[in-house]
């Protein structure tokens, strides 16, 4: 056990020695969180809206005083459709309307009126999402009668806040990248400097060394978790935390721990840091992308589906989205821990039998 | 005017000055050897002239006078600059063939039928004639050098500018390689500036520059730089004192001594600057052990040790065996197969085939290595040292990591502080010491759990001639109050005579294992341990 | 410029890449983020996954219920439980949404007397969760109005909606990103390629053959950027038959157009990324420095998570100081609109890109210098 402290506060020694290293690992936790829940928006927002309105006024002037800021911009004249479409074209305007002459006409005949919508496509999730609004507007507008009272409740996130969703994300995102980064790097770099071997002759079991020196970097994360949830996740953005907060930090460790035999497992194949470097970037593309971060398992296609089941990743990110916003309970959290401890001691295993022994 | 002329030319690195305003000049024909510790400023100068690196001062090469790299731009067809490094300018995946084509190409070199001639000659002398196909991250360290020299030769240089081309190059190699370099000069009337840590080869040189913290503090031919250290050599006096610095065979002193006058070699002008320096070499005190065990009459003992890399043998069935109390020396050829060999003790490469037991006990898996870890100490070609924490740091953490009690380690650590001559380096990073510091802590570091053997793998090669002075020192009174066994690799041949006995390896064979004394009976004519080495290596090529 | 000079040093430089492997990486990158991001990213809804509890069993309920089953945007399942069971399925994030049918539905909405629906959305991934919300409280409306109509219940005229989706008709995920996804490789791949190549040999002591030979600045980086260059011009033709063939997406523009502004691209990205290789010493931090600079900010002005046009000032102006929004604003246009060379705004968009080149290009030259720091 004093060899595991001897092993384990040098390291921390050594990373708080780098100067640079602890910006980095500060700024990730805490500007980086900051901005990636600040910046990314996946609502719609100031969208531009373009009209040509050859109706006359009076009723395409009152839908169109539906939009409003923020998720739009003041509605944009044009004085024909050409004029419109080729806004659309150089991407200046997201969704055109056209009142067509008889538009008002027809709706004070009580007659069946056909509104034209153009829309940008390329964008697709802003168009389809002001499109559903333009429908609820005119729903809205035409007050028809249905006798239904739709009760719908937003589970877990009331508002519909993205921002604490986003930075989440990142933040999860961001224990993955550094915990593998990390920890392949303090291993490395002892085998690019030679003092790995000395380690392995020194009268300590070598697992306790590798232990040692991955806690050491699981440890350094977890603290920037706790400093990325208190400073950003929690205060700044008020991310709900439904479940218990011990349950989410006992998931990272144990997710830091597996992510840090990701990192193991790198380092033990390869030669330098160059090699780490491009290695790293190779395995975590997919492990991030497919984890569910950006779209549901459930949404890709079955083989993506398959394999995203050996990405730790994948529940470590459910199980934190379930603390965060379903407040799940903990029997019900048990997958999780299972399926991130299981991945994590298969990539220790490995890392023991390759750098981990002498002959 | 000479054909080289260099004035008052001084190199500033951010806020250290590594060159101080320095002057030399040189002749077509001439090769001009760099001597001096790490840092003394021999490869700034180097860089500045070849007009890589910004400068003070002038340099003129036949009329042409430069201040900058800029203005040499208009000289650099003439001058090639070999940099300091093994292998520093070869790209590990081209072949020797490829790397000889790029180099003609960027120099834009005709390749006609006189070229493709000079080109099979500089092959042929380099010995490199075999292994065209080869890439360079194959070949052995004598081999890179060998490349990179004749690589800087191919556009026929009329400056050549070599940083310590030997380095790291074993006898053999480091003889092909000046044979090439004096055929060249010949032949091309090369101007040759050379810097070297192997006094032997410097004394071949026309005139010799000693440097000493950016400066040129001497001199001279060879001849000319013994006779101005002559009065001032003795032979070894049996006694310590101060102002006298004593080392293999003969006393170094500035005040005249009641001693027998010796024949000089080139290091003692080193020693004698140090005299005037006023620094001294303190004679190594080592305590004795703390605790005594009892040690088997054989330390080390294997036999048929093999070890393949492919089809390639890197060890071919190797019978050695050590002793208790010898220090034993493993020589041979760059690539050889000597690292490869402590390696396999070490248990850091498997063992292929035969058998080994240390310290009495047979080595059948990593098991039976665990009892022994206390026992052994190792310090690697590299001294892998961790640079981000101090010299004390280091220490207290291998002392923990051997689990010697806090106090205990402290005790210890502040003794060899004080023996090995370290102590007012103890705050200070690896990455800030001369390597000859290094090299000394890390030996501390390998003997804090007083083991009963030592495996050291080169851990002289590129240190200054007073550390390694030093280092010798250590070694021989570790044996005498310990009464430890030390295996150790050098490319030094004047180190040879310093183990107790020596074992010869080629091509990862065993060809010769003997005491220093009786290679010495069996070799009448050589007069150096170089001699002897050489005699085995080029019998049979 | 001495052209034999340069092919020879050309010629070491593709050996290298070839025997280092980096080969690898220069086509394995490009295509692995296209193909993770185009079927890793999903920014409509399909296939949520919907509870029906139907306490109404009647006909019209089961006609709601088929009209959730007959969407790619609902995976339903109709389910006698409680609402507390079915609350905790979402809990353990087996389900996404939950539809309460009350038990007089029919009759009530015949008689017209109102019935009320719950819906449970977990609102866990917001975006995600209006976006079902709005499905399917549009497919009940939409069918409640149908129903009524048919009774004749409703009176007034209605307003239909007619809307057209220029470009991508159907409206599909793939045609949306992919085009984008193109700019963000291109931006990334060759940027980092760039940069190793010198930083490589400045870490591995190789620069002094730079250094101490008559090799010019100029013939330098011409042997050092035409490798990265024609590598990835290939990926051009690559990342492009992806798109067509794998994701399918429809090309309606000039190919001429889109070749010659990916190649600008590509030279305004090994611009990057030898400005980059310049001014580091060590190759991983030449790696990262490229990363960070080239993928957060290229994802975000990709235009593939928001439209330009929707930013905010500081984002628009950022956005602007950006090329990938120039370059992606032609790609789009070569793939799903088609206006080519007409469009003024397209041409524009390739001077910009020049400029790019050139002042990146002349900042690294500028600041590359032939001697040790």
């Amino acid at each position: 056990m004093k060899s595991f402290f001897t092993v384990f506060s040098k390291e921390i020694i050594s990373f708080m020695r780098s100067i640079p290293l602890v910006a980095v690992i500060l700024y990730s936790f805490t500007a980086d969180i900051y901005i990636a829940g600040a910046g990314m928006q996946i609502k719609p927002r100031n969208v531009v809206i373009g009209y040509v309105d050859n109706s006359g006024g009076g009723l395409s002037q009152k839908i169109l005083s539906h939009f409003h800021q923020p998720e739009f911009v003041t509605p944009k004249p044009y004085l024909s459709q050409k004029a419109l479409s080729r806004a659309i074209f150089n991407k200046e305007v997201l969704v055109g309307l056209i009142f067509n002459s008889d538009f008002e006409k027809k709706y004070k005949k009580h007659e069946d009126t056909q509104l034209d919508v153009l829309i940008d496509a390329t964008a697709a999730s802003q168009s389809l999402t002001t499109l559903a609004y333009l429908h609820n507007i005119i729903l809205d507008f035409e007050k028809v009668d249905i006798p239904l009272k739709l009760q719908s409740h937003k589970l877990f996130n009331q508002n519909a806040d993205n921002h604490s969703f986003m930075a989440l994300t990142e933040l999860l995102s961001m224990i993955t990248l550094l915990s593998v980064i990390l920890t392949a790097i303090v291993f490395v770099k002892e085998k690019e400097d030679g003092t790995w071997d000395l380690m392995l002759l020194m009268p300590v079991n070598p697992k306790i060394i590798i232990l040692a020196k991955s806690a050491s970097q699981v440890f350094i994360v977890t603290a920037g978790v706790v400093l990325a949830l208190g400073f950003v996740i929690l205060t700044t953005f008020n991310t709900p935390l439904n479940g218990s907060f011990w349950s989410f930090m006992l998931l990272t460790l144990l997710y830091g721990f597996s992510s840090a035999g990701i990192g193991l497992f790198v380092a033990a194949i390869s030669k330098d840091v160059m090699q780490v470097a491009q290695l790293s970037i190779v395995i975590m593309m997919p492990l991030i992308f497919l984890s569910g971060a950006w779209t549901p398992i459930y949404a890709m296609s079955p083989v993506f589906q398959k394999l995203s089941l050996i990405s730790p990743l994948r529940y470590y990110i459910e199980g934190s989205e379930s603390i965060f916003y379903r407040g799940t309970a903990f029997v019900d959290l048990l997958p999780y821990f299972g399926g991130v401890t299981l991945l994590g001691v298969l990539l220790y295993w490995y890392g023991f039998r390759k750098i981990g022994r002498l002959f | 005017m000479a054909d080289l002329e260099v004035s008052n030319l001084s190199v500033h690195y951010k806020k250290l000055t590594a060159t101080h305003s320095v002057s030399l000049s040189a002749n077509s024909g001439d090769i001009i050897g760099f001597i001096g510790a790490d840092g003394a400023g021999k490869s700034s100068l180097m860089h500045a002239i070849a007009g890589v690196i910004h400068f003070e001062g002038t340099v003129s090469y036949k009329g042409y006078t430069y201040h900058s790299p800029q203005e040499c731009e208009k000289i650099k067809p003439e001058i090639s600059l070999m940099p300091q490094g093994i292998g520093l300018v070869l790209y590990d995946t081209l072949s020797v063939e490829e790397h000889l084509e790029f180099f003609a190409d960027i120099r834009d070199i005709k390749q006609d039928e006189k070229f493709l001639a000079y080109k099979e000659k500089l092959l042929h002398m380099s010995g490199l004639s075999e292994f065209t196909k080869r890439l360079a991250g194959n070949l052995s360290g004598g081999m890179m050098q060998k490349l990179s020299l004749i690589c800087a030769l191919l556009h026929r240089p009329k400056l050549l500018i070599l940083d310590e081309p030997t380095t790291g190059v074993d006898p053999l190699s480091r003889l092909e390689l000046w044979d090439i370099l004096d055929a060249i000069r010949k032949e091309e009337g090369t101007i040759a500036l050379v810097s070297t840590a192997y006094m032997q080869e410097a004394a071949k040189m026309d005139k010799i520059l000693l440097f000493d913290e950016g400066k040129i503090i001497a001199q001279g031919s060879n001849a000319e730089l013994i006779d101005s250290i002559r009065p001032f050599t003795y032979q070894a006096l049996k006694e310590y004192r101060e102002d006298v610095i004593t080392f293999d065979k003969r006393s170094y002193s500035l005040a005249p001594l009641q001693a027998q006058v010796a024949e000089p070699t080139l290091e003692g002008l080193f020693f004698i600057n140090a005299l005037k320096n006023n620094k001294t070499l303190p004679p190594v005190e080592i305590g004795d052990k703390e605790q005594q065990e009892s040690v088997p009459p054989v330390i080390m003992q294997a036999k048929g040790l093999t070890k393949y890399f492919g089809d390639f043998i890197a060890d071919d069935h190797i019978d050695i065996e050590l002793k208790s109390a010898e220090i034993l020396g493993l020589l041979g050829a760059n690539g050889a197969g000597k690292t490869t060999f402590i390696k396999m003790l070490l248990g850091l490469y498997k063992i292929d085939e035969g058998s080994l037991s240390l310290l009495g006990k047979d080595i059948k898996s990593a098991d039976d290595r665990l009892e022994l870890k206390s026992k052994i100490g190792y310090v690697s070609q590299h001294f892998a040292l961790y640079n981000d924490m101090t010299v004390r740091e280091n220490l207290i953490y291998f002392a923990n990591m051997h689990k010697i009690p806090l106090d205990k380690a402290l005790q210890r650590i502040k003794k060899y502080a004080y023996e090995l001559g370290f102590a007012p380096y103890m705050d200070k990073f690896p990455t800030e010491l001369p390597l000859g510091v290094n090299q000394r802590f890390s030996i501390a570091a390998a003997l804090l759990h007083e083991p009963l053997v030592l495996f050291l793998d080169e851990p002289t090669s590129g240190v200054d001639t007073i550390a390694r002075a030093q280092f010798w020192q250590i070694l021989h009174k570790l044996k005498e109050k310990w009464g430890i066994s030390i295996l150790i690799t050098t490319h030094y041949m004047s180190e040879a005579e310093y183990c107790d006995r020596v074992v010869l390896l080629k091509r990862g064979k065993k060809i010769a294992d003997d005491t220093v004394a009786n290679l010495y009976k069996a070799h009448p004519d050589a007069k150096s341990f170089e001699d002897i080495f050489l005699s085995y290596f080029e019998a049979q090529i | 410029m001495r052209i034999n000079i340069i092919k020879a040093y050309m010629l070491k430089e593709f050996k290298e890449l070839v025997r280092t492997r980096l080969i690898v990486m220069v086509y394995l990158l490009p295509s692995m983020i296209l193909i993770l991001f185009g079927y890793g990213i999903r920014m409509d809804v399909s296939h949520a996954r919907l509870i029906i509890i139907d306490n109404d069993q009647s006909k019209l309920s089961q006609t709601l219920s088929s009209k959730f089953e007959h969407t790619k945007y609902f995976d339903t399942v109709e389910r006698h439980m409680s609402e507390t069971q079915a609350l905790r399925e979402i809990k353990q994030a087996k389900k996404d949404a939950i539809l309460i049918i009350p038990s007089s539905f029919e009759k009530n909405l015949l008689k017209g007397e109102k019935s009320e629906l719950g819906i449970f959305i977990d609102a866990a991934f917001p975006t995600r969760g209006t976006t079902i919300e709005t499905y399917i409280q549009g497919t009940i409306l939409s069918m409640a109005k149908e129903v009524l109509a048919k009774k004749g219940v409703a009176q007034k005229g209605m307003i239909t909606i007619n809307s057209r989706s220029l470009f991508n008709q159907a409206m599909r995920d793939e045609d949306a990103i992919v085009p984008g996804l193109i700019g963000l490789v291109l931006l990334i791949a060759p940027a980092i390629l760039a940069a190793l190549l010198i930083v490589k040999e400045k870490e591995k002591g190789t620069i002094f053959n730079f250094y101490a030979s008559p090799l010019s600045k100029n013939e330098f980086l011409a042997a050092k950027l035409l490798p990265a260059f024609l590598l990835h011009s290939l990926n051009i033709f690559i990342l492009f038959l992806l798109s067509v063939y794998l994701f399918e997406v429809p090309f309606r523009g000039s190919f001429f157009l889109y070749w010659l502004a990916s190649e600008l691209y590509i030279l305004v990205s090994l611009s990057l990324g030898m400005f980059i290789s310049v001014i580091t010493k060590r190759q991983i931090v030449a790696v990262v420095l490229t990363v960070i600079i080239t993928l957060i900010p290229g994802f975000l002005y990709s235009g593939i998570i928001m439209p330009i046009s929707s930013m905010d000032g500081a984002s628009q102006i950022e956005a602007h100081l950006f090329p990938i929004m120039y370059y992606n604003h032609i790609i789009y246009d070569t793939f799903l609109i088609g206006e080519g060379f007409a469009s003024q705004k397209n041409l524009l968009y390739l001077g910009i890109l020049l400029l790019f080149t050139l002042v990146l290009f002349s900042v690294g030259k500028l600041l590359l210098k032939k001697e040790m720091k």
